[in-house]
């Protein structure tokens, strides 16, 4: 019976970036949620865990605040949280969150498969479970639309740029999935109630060794935010043969 | 301390490679490396501007490609490069990642321009993040800076006929623990949407396969190509992955491009910033594509599209 651990990261939203003044980010507006695709890593852990009787839990490294997360993350069925948290954790780059998640997993926490997001939805950067794996020293399988577990091995249907690849590797193993492995379940409110007698085992920065200094040093950030001038034609005959008009005007169309 | 290494996948990526890490080998006056596992391209990546190349030998059957791994980082990790860069395939950034797991190195994903800053010894990287709502400088000042590289950020190195390179051979992998079973290519679009002039883009919006017959006739009223979001390749499986348009998809650049039952999330408006004109058809007005687009309809699809066909027919 595997032992499931999940990594999600506590995300602003991107839907709520503004352009401030001088065409810099402002986040002030910012709600915040799950990652979208760490949503999918959760719900397959659950779901691996539910067919074959294991355990599925999460663990993410954030804000001491960021506890609305935990809460939303064990409403989607995970039975224990692991909390690692400091105010010291702001912007973490890829590395050292991949570092602290190993820390923490090597305290140790049990698991036989580990499941991320293909990326997450603020930085993109796509590093952090591969580079957790090699951490770890187990084997990583990125991209993964389908699991299939028998026993001790794993098969899985990936992703690649050519198509799509089968592959088998025996547990220990993490992976990353993409969105269309399965559709994340919308938690209720009996979920929200239960989600909060959940446990929650903390970490913070004195039970783990230092972080890694950055290696990456942001020197600049804007928003990029698309903004065009929006004139609207009426969907009717009429408008729509203006709209061809104005295209050809433009040499849009010929 | 050697100078540039570039990973190359295949002729095309790594020709746009090359251009990049010669450029910034010339910078840090040092040369460049090619790491590749295709024998056959190894003369030609001289050819367009390589001075070494790193042959990876070939695997056995059952071997994935991520199996080159644990070399290339060992190789890396002694002759510690100053930079190494790979393109942002889905390959490229799982290695790159590994790989720079592995030797605790800085890495910046999916990069769209490179820069070498003297004064840090420091290699700059633009990229995207936010869904492309935002974009960002790092800088990484030590050695191996790795980078990941988004395709068609440079053009293709061309050929100089006199170059000359050396061509030595890596060591054979330790048989990686995962074992390929089966390999299936993907059915392959026919067109190609990242050279379209008029590209025709299918939403959510649309209830069944069937309906993207409309979207078809439309593109071809127009002599252009159908794209769509990432839902309709990935969650409906309605058209094959390289027809879709945004951030990790493809990025188009028509003179036109309609959005017919487009949301406009932001990662989906990355991949046309690009398009000298947007029109979008969504009947619901506050959809995000009205702000992103030039011209926009509010309605229903399935009666503005018939009724734009029979305005373009007169
Ligand atoms: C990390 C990350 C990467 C992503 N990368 C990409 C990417 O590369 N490409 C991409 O496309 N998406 C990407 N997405 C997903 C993206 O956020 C959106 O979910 C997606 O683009 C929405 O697709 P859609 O507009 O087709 O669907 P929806 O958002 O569901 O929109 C459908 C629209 O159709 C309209 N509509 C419905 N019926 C009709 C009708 N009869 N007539 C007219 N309008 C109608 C609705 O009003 C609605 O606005 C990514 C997401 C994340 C988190």
């Amino acid at each position: 019976m595997p032992d499931i651990l999940c990594c999600y990261k506590w995300v602003a939203d991107e839907a709520y970036i503004r352009s401030g003044s001088g065409g810099d980010l402002d986040l002030s507006m910012a709600d915040y949620k799950i990652s979208d695709y760490d949503k999918n890593a959760i719900e397959e852990a659950v779901l691996l865990a539910e067919q074959h009787g294991g355990t599925a839990a999460v663990i993410t490294v954030g804000l001491p605040d960021d506890t609305k997360g935990i809460k939303d993350a064990l409403s989607r069925g995970p039975e224990k949280a692991y909390f690692i948290n400091d105010p010291a954790f702001v912007d973490l780059e890829p590395a050292q969150t991949a570092s602290l998640l190993a820390a923490a997993i090597a305290s140790p926490i049990p698991y036989d498969i580990i499941i991320c997001g293909e990326g997450s939805s603020d930085l993109y950067a796509q590093q952090v479970g591969p580079r957790l794996a090699e951490k770890l020293g187990i084997p990583c399988l990125c991209y993964v639309q389908k699991v299939e577990l028998n026993g001790s091995e794993l098969i899985a249907h990936r992703k690649s740029d050519e198509g799509l690849e089968v592959v088998k590797v025996s547990l220990p193993v993490l992976l990353t999935v993409v969105p269309d492995i399965n559709n994340p379940r919308l938690p209720g409110l009996r979920d929200t109630l239960a989600a909060g007698k959940k446990p929650v085992v903390e970490f913070t920065a004195e039970d783990l060794p230092s972080i890694d200094t950055a290696a990456l040093a942001t020197t600049a950030t804007k928003a990029a935010t698309i903004k065009r001038n929006s004139r609207l034609f009426d969907a009717d005959a009429a408008g729509i043969e203006e709209l061809v008009q104005e295209l050809k005007n433009s040499g849009a169309i010929a | 301390m050697t100078g540039v290494w570039i990973l190359a996948e295949n002729l095309e990526t790594g020709r746009e490679l090359i251009t990049i890490g010669r450029t910034l080998a010339d910078n840090i006056k040092s040369d460049l490396t090619v790491i590749t596992w295709q024998s056959e391209l190894s003369q030609e990546y001289i050819a367009y501007g390589a001075d070494k190349v790193l042959l990876l030998p070939a695997l056995p059957q059952d071997q994935p490609l991520q199996s080159y791994i644990p070399v290339i980082a060992e190789q890396a990790r002694q002759d510690m490069p100053e930079i190494f860069l790979l393109t942002s395939s889905l390959l490229g950034k799982e290695m790159a990642a590994r790989i720079a797991g592995q030797l605790n190195a800085g890495l910046g994903s999916e990069c769209t321009a490179l820069r070498w800053i003297e004064s840090e010894a420091a290699l700059e990287m633009d990229r995207l993040f936010y869904g492309g709502a935002a974009v960002q400088s790092i800088r990484c000042s030590h050695a191996p800076r790795m980078a990941t590289v988004a395709p068609r950020s440079y053009s293709p190195a061309s050929r100089q006929e006199d170059k000359r390179g050396t061509i030595d051979e890596l060591p054979a992998p330790q048989p990686s623990p995962v074992k390929l079973l089966e390999r299936n290519a993907r059915s392959q679009a026919a067109g190609d949407i990242s050279e379209a002039k008029v590209v025709v883009c299918i939403g959510r919006g649309f209830m069944k396969q069937d309906d993207l017959d409309l979207a078809r006739q439309l593109a071809e009223a127009l002599g252009g190509e159908i794209a769509c979001t990432r839902p309709i390749s990935q969650d409906m499986g309605w058209l094959p992955e390289d027809l879709c348009i945004g951030l990790s998809a493809k990025k188009v650049k028509p003179d036109l491009y309609i959005g017919l039952g487009v949301s406009g999330q932001i990662q989906h408006l990355t991949g046309i910033r690009d398009a000298r004109i947007i029109v979008a058809v969504n009947q619901d007005a506050s959809a995000p594509i009205f702000a992103a687009a030039d011209y926009g309809i509010v309605g229903d699809l399935y009666e503005v599209v018939p009724r734009l066909m029979q305005a373009l027919s007169k």
